[in-house]
Parts: C-alpha cells; structure tokens; sequence
C-alpha cells in the first residue's frame, strides 16, 4: 500500500468524518446528561452560606455586587436543588433535599457572594476552593476525600476538616479568631503574614510539622515532637491543627 | 348542694353576711332539713349566748405564770409518752436515734463547725493519700483525654456505638455505587490506622497525652463518619 495513494485517502478521509461524528455524538451525550442551573438572590453586605453537598466541588468567590449567584452542574437531571432564603442568608441542602435517593451523581457548585459574607460547606467528596472571605465564619469540611483551598481569607473564625486530602490555607488570623484544621491523611499548609500572632497546637504522629520561620526556642515540643505548642508573635489567636499521617507546613508570605 | 354545704354557710347566715339568694336557698333548706335546721339553732344558741354576756369574763390573773404551767404540762406528758414507747431491753442507739433533740443556737452553730471541721480534715487526708501513695490508683489502666475512664472502658463504650452504626451502614451499602463504596473503605482505614497507630503507642507509653488525644479524635471521627453515611 502507498503512502499517498487514493485508497490510502479515502481510508484517512473515512476515518476522519466518523472520528468527528463519535466526537460531536459524544459531546451532545455529554451536555445533554449534564445540567446547568444559575440562581440569583439578593444579599446584604453580611451574608451567611450554607451549602451541604454529597459529592462533587464547590467553589465559592466573592464579588462586588450584593447578591449571590449559585451556579450549580449537576451529572443525574433528576437531582432536587431547592435552595432556601433565611433571614441570614442561603441555604442549600441537597443531602436532605435528595434523601433515600439511590444515586445522585456529583454535583458541581460556583457560587459567588460578597466578601463579607460567612460560608459554611459540607460534602461527603470532593474538592472546596475558597476565595476572599473577609466575613466572620469560613468552615470547610469533607467527610471523606478532598482538598481544601483556602486563599486570601481574613476570617474570625476559620475550620477546614477533612479524612483524606490535602488542606492549603492562606490568610491572616485576627486577633481573638479560632482556627482549627485537620486532616486524617494529607498534608496541611498554613501561609501566613510574618507579623501574625497566636497561640499553636500542632500535633502530626509522623513528627513532620515544619514551623519554618514561626519556629523560635520558646516553642514546647511534646511527645517526642509529635506534637508542637507555643505561641507566635502576641498569641491572641488560637490556632489547632492537626494532621493523623501527614505534614504540617507553616509558610511566610 | 349538700346538707355539709349548707351548714358551712350556716355561720354566715346566723351573723346577718351572705346574699339575700343564698339566704333564700338555706331557709328552703332549713324548713325541710331536721339536721341542718337543729345545726342552725345551735348556732343561734351560742350567738346569743355570747351577745348576751359579752365583757362579763374575769381576766386571767398571771397570764405569763398560767401559759408557763400550760407549756409544763404539755411536756411532762410528752416526757412520760415518750418512756412508755421505749420498750424496757432498748439499745443504747435506739434510746438515742429515739430521743428528742433540742438545741440552742449556740449548740446548733458549734455541731455545725465541728461537722465541717471533720469532713475538711477527712477530704485533705484523702486528697493527700491519692497524689503520695495511691498512684496506684491512677495507674490501672491508660487513661483518655480529662475523663478517668480507663482505655478499655473508654473503647469498649465507642465500640458498641460503632458497632451499631457500622450495622447501619451495611445495611445500606449495597445501594451506593461503586465510587462511594470505595471512597468511604479507604477513608474508613484511613481512621482505622490513626485508632491502631495511636492504640500501640499508648501499649508502649500509657500516659501518652498525643495519643490519647489521637485516640479520642479518631474514635469521635469515626462514630462521626459512620452516622453520616448511615442514613444513605
């Protein structure tokens, strides 16, 4: 057979339409099993979030406008999605909306909100990103596996927990704040301003916990060094965390 | 209303108070009831009695010297009521759990004091007995977290929570796909390691706050996971 003969283009240019056709074919199978909705609701400046999800990400941003805006993908078109307005804020609860249903499938969640807001989100698996928060409460927790992305908060109160995952927080810790995170199998880093200050418990069984440029000889290391407590700069914030078989890394902005 | 009703309003009725409805009632009453009607003219009687006579009584003489004699008597009788119901081959703790205490407040404040005094002493002997020589008493088992239930204790307990809700889980597994079966299993060992891992060290070391902590929060999460996965 040569390489350029007629029978040889004919064979190529056969197989290059069905090739497109199975693509196209697939494609429209694909959009058509997914689902995109996009909701909008008014918000005041200092908004609550809560977002209780099965599987699947959520990705939460922050915006200018005092609204939020949930964009929701969604694999099984036949999932409930019934967000509720409260007084506070959002609430989205597909665990209990899609109670005894077999499989729901993942669910993918954009929302954006003002800075101000407090975002609390929950999923069996999948990953959490979240960005900007200036509000009171983030709290990011995967009851199974997942990562968990924290950029650019500046929050009271800050709790990140999952089973398997790696958890990443960059932000500052206000004075009085409480932030706890843990992780079951991942590593944990902390990427912080160098003027911060709090007060640290920080236990790994691996004895990995890098305190990096927050290390200083007041800091107590206790069984064996498996776990680290000491204060950091003025010590008014609380910071836990805890990882059962990864690292711990702090790092300096 | 009963014949009992109508002569406790009979009072009101001999005094002149009550509603001119409920005189009417009660005279009804009267003119049918024998008993009630002899009740009345009792009453009737002594109402008049004491109008008739009123300021004719003599005034008590010694009033303080006639209520000391009253009070005298009263207690000679309960002195005497008192000795008769102690039977004659009594014990000793029975004439005293039997006897009738009475005491001053000078008495009450000094046995009041002299009880705190003992249980004071007696819970600083103790106090003092638990931190010298009684470490064998902390010591008979790993201890978790501020609670002093032993590890076995402490483990057996979450035990049979997790053994419930791992029932519960099971039973509903069949039903999730593939994907979720596998993701909760590695998670689940994931937990499983940190309880076995933290469970070793405290073999080896008993007062291991790390691992005592490790193992506490494992437990917890464990529960924690298996709740949340129970009710798919």
């Amino acid at each position: 057979m040569k390489l350029f003969s007629s029978a040889t283009r004919n064979w190529v240019k056969s197989f290059s339409v069905f090739l497109l056709l199975a693509l196209t074919v697939g494609a429209a199978h694909l959009v058509a099993a997914q689902q995109k909705v996009s909701r909008h609701y008014p918000a005041g400046k200092n908004v609550r979030l809560e977002l209780k999800n099965i599987a699947g990400t959520i990705t939460v941003e922050t915006w200018a406008r005092d609204e939020i805006r949930v964009t929701a993908t969604m694999d099984n078109r036949k999932v409930n999605f019934n967000p509720r307005q409260t007084d506070a804020g959002l609430v989205i609860d597909i665990a209990a909306d899609n109670r005894g249903k077999v499989d729901v499938g993942d669910m993918n969640f954009k929302i954006e909100l003002p800075a101000r807001s407090s975002v609390d989100l929950e999923t069996r698996s999948g990953q959490i990103t979240v960005s900007n928060i200036q509000g009171d409460l983030v709290r990011a927790h995967i009851w199974t596996s997942g990562d968990i992305t924290l950029s650019g908060i500046n929050a009271a109160r800050v709790f990140a927990t999952n089973t398997t995952g790696d958890i990443y927080f960059d932000g500052e810790f206000s004075s009085g704040g409480t932030y706890e995170f843990k992780s079951g199998k991942g590593n944990i880093t902390l990427r912080l301003p160098a003027n911060c200050g709090f007060r640290l418990v920080a236990t790994a069984p691996t004895k990995e916990i890098k305190m990096g440029p927050f290390w200083h000889p007041g800091m107590k290391l206790v069984s064996e060094g498996r776990r680290i407590t000491g204060d950091v700069g003025d010590g008014r914030a609380s910071v836990t965390v805890t990882n059962y078989q990864g690292t711990i890394n702090f790092l300096r902005r | 209303m009963n014949c009992e009703q109508y002569q406790e309003l009979l009072s009101d009725l001999v005094d002149g108070f009550g509603s001119g409805e409920d005189r009417n009632r009660i005279e009804s009453h009267l003119s049918g009831c024998v008993a009630c009607a002899e009740v009345r003219d009792d009453f009737v009687a002594i109402a008049g009695y004491c109008h008739e006579h009123r300021g004719e009584y003599d005034a008590v003489p010694n009033e303080r010297a006639l209520w000391l004699r009253i009070s005298n008597t009263i207690e000679a009788e309960n002195a005497v009521r008192a000795k008769e119901s102690v039977p004659s081959g009594a014990s000793s703790w029975f004439r005293l759990m039997n006897r009738s205490w009475q005491l001053s407040f000078g008495q009450l404040a000094v046995a009041v004091a002299a009880i705190v005094l003992v249980v004071s002493i007696a819970t600083v002997a103790s106090m003092k007995q638990l931190y010298s020589g009684g470490s064998n008493v902390r010591t008979a088992g790993p201890t978790i977290g501020t609670n002093n239930i032993s590890l076995d204790d402490r483990y057996r307990q979450q035990k049979q929570a997790i053994a419930y809700w791992k029932d519960r889980v099971e039973l509903n597994k069949a039903r999730w796909n593939p994907e979720m079966r596998d993701t909760f299993d590695r998670n689940m060992t994931v937990i499983d390691t940190a309880l076995n891992d933290s469970m070793k060290q405290l073999t080896q070391n008993p007062h291991d706050p790390v691992s005592e902590d490790i193992l506490n929060d494992a437990l917890n999460d464990k529960v924690a996971l298996l709740k949340e996965f129970a009710d798919l």
